[in-house]
């Protein structure tokens, strides 16, 4: 197997598609990401939602279940997949906070939205680690479809990110 | 065959049954309240993404058609009165910077709504960052008669400059957004009030202004896109609607957060913290093995 350089890191409310083989990195806490990848054409792409329902506020962006699923299905479709060929694998929803309220259940809610927006398109869920009390660093392999999993110890912090690169300061 | 039960074990299912009945008569009312809520919001949406419309006309337009004019006369002027072609070179220089804020918001929240934006950290002194950007805003403060008072709390002993890590290009349009928008709805003649600090790792700045107070139930509204208190067509202030819903969305990007005061005296104060990104981004301590989700075993 060839080695893939182009590396990415996908934040949170945002989402890629590559034609060119690529590893997708994020880090989940009750967010959901989903990948969705092309056995044909051997494209994949994965979106990062933080919340199930746009409502009306805000921007309607991909910060919201309903909307990434969307968008990333167009963008496979864009890239030329046919939406009857692609697979779909589900990570994340864990319960990385403690909370008392049931309607507070993120993680549970935006699970649920990933399965039935995917039902809707008739896209099959092949693989899926969600839920739980963990976090969870996944790395996604666009040529191979081949998805890494670890999971993350509980902090009492925000999930936190990659480590970054500093450009020079300008002149 | 036939089983005979008592009346009153009938009664008893029976009520059972109606009672589950009317409970989920009850959710389903509920549900379809929340969904004409949606459906509301929805339709106020599309109204406003009309609106939308003819307001970014007029503000793409009119600086584009002051800086038509402006270089016409530049080329028909005498070319010898230097001091009135730098005049109307400076005046397209401010248009030209008012385009390209507006030009700024629309691809970013375009770029927002696609999923297409990430950080890209560098480091910055922020003393001068801001004092660039309200230079940026003199024109426009100048033609109302506002002023700007900056205060920096921070620790400037050791040295004048002093350095944070943050995304410029975003952290300008979040300053930019709240400056044009305390600049718009500012009273003529007042001053507008800028401080920034440092607390550990997060960078505050607040402004507040002297303008038309916002009332407890719109100040969540303001951030939702295409949303102007003012929506009169003929209303004195313009803009597009976009600014305060992409400052909220790039505040989130940095992980920051975004607070509104207002004061029945007209005080309008909005307060901004950002933290610095973590530099060695190990925090994070992950555990056991990699698990594999390949295509085989499906």
């Amino acid at each position: 197997m060839t080695e893939i350089n182009n590396t990415h890191f996908l934040y949170p409310a945002a989402l890629v598609a590559s034609k060119e083989p690529m590893l997708i990195n994020t880090i989940l806490g009750s967010c959901v990401a989903i990948c969705l990848w092309d056995p044909i054409l051997k494209i994949g792409g994965m979106n990062h939602y933080m919340l199930p329902f746009w409502n009306g506020q805000g921007l309607a962006s991909p910060k919201y279940g309903n909307i990434a699923t969307e968008k990333l299905v167009q963008k496979m479709v864009q890239f030329g997949s046919n939406h009857r060929n692609l697979i779909a694998k589900v990570f994340g929803g864990g319960e990385v906070i403690d909370v008392k309220h049931n309607s507070f259940n993120i993680g549970i809610r935006n699970i649920e939205i990933a399965f039935n927006s995917l039902n809707e398109f008739s896209i099959p869920v092949k693989a899926q680690s969600i839920g739980g009390n963990n976090g969870r660093k996944i790395q996604f392999n666009t040529l191979t479809g081949e998805v890494k999993m670890k999971f993350i110890a509980r902090s009492d912090k925000a999930i936190p990110l990659p480590s970054i690169d500093i450009k020079p300061q300008k002149p | 065959m036939n089983k005979k039960i008592s009346d009153e074990r009938l009664l008893e299912e029976l009520e059972k049954r109606f009672f589950t009945t009317k409970n989920s008569l009850n959710q389903h009312k509920e549900l379809i309240e929340q969904l004409k809520v949606v459906n509301k919001k929805l339709e106020e949406s599309e109204k406003l993404k009309s609106h939308f419309i003819s307001n970014i006309t007029n503000e793409i337009i009119n600086p584009f058609a002051s800086i038509l004019g402006l270089s016409k006369a530049i080329l028909q002027s005498d070319q010898t009165n230097w001091k009135q072609v730098m005049d109307m070179v400076s005046l397209i220089h401010s248009e030209t910077l008012v385009l390209d804020f507006h030009l700024k918001n629309i691809f970013t929240a375009a770029k927002l709504e696609a999923g297409d934006v990430t950080p890209q950290y560098s480091r910055l002194n922020i003393k001068s960052f801001f004092e660039d950007i309200i230079k940026e805003f003199e024109f426009e403060s100048q033609k109302k008669g506002l002023k700007f008072k900056t205060e920096y709390d921070v620790n400037l002993e050791k040295e004048e400059n002093f350095d944070v890590i943050t995304d410029v290009e975003k952290f300008n349009l979040i300053i930019s957004n709240i400056f044009s928008n305390a600049l718009k709805f500012s009273n003529e003649k007042s001053t507008i009030f800028v401080y920034v600090w440092k607390d550990d790792n997060l960078i505050c700045f607040s402004v507040e202004n002297e303008g038309v107070s916002i009332p407890a139930d719109k100040q969540k509204v303001i951030f939702d896109r295409f949303v102007r208190l003012d929506n009169n067509i003929n209303s004195l202030n313009r803009g597009h609607g976009l600014g305060l819903s992409i400052t909220k969305a790039l505040i989130e990007l940095l992980e920051g957060s975004i607070k509104v005061e207002s004061k029945v005296s007209g005080n309008n104060k909005f307060t901004v913290t950002i933290p610095e990104p973590e530099l060695d981004g190990k925090s994070n301590t992950d555990f056991g093995d990699d698990v594999f989700f390949d295509n085989e075993v499906f």
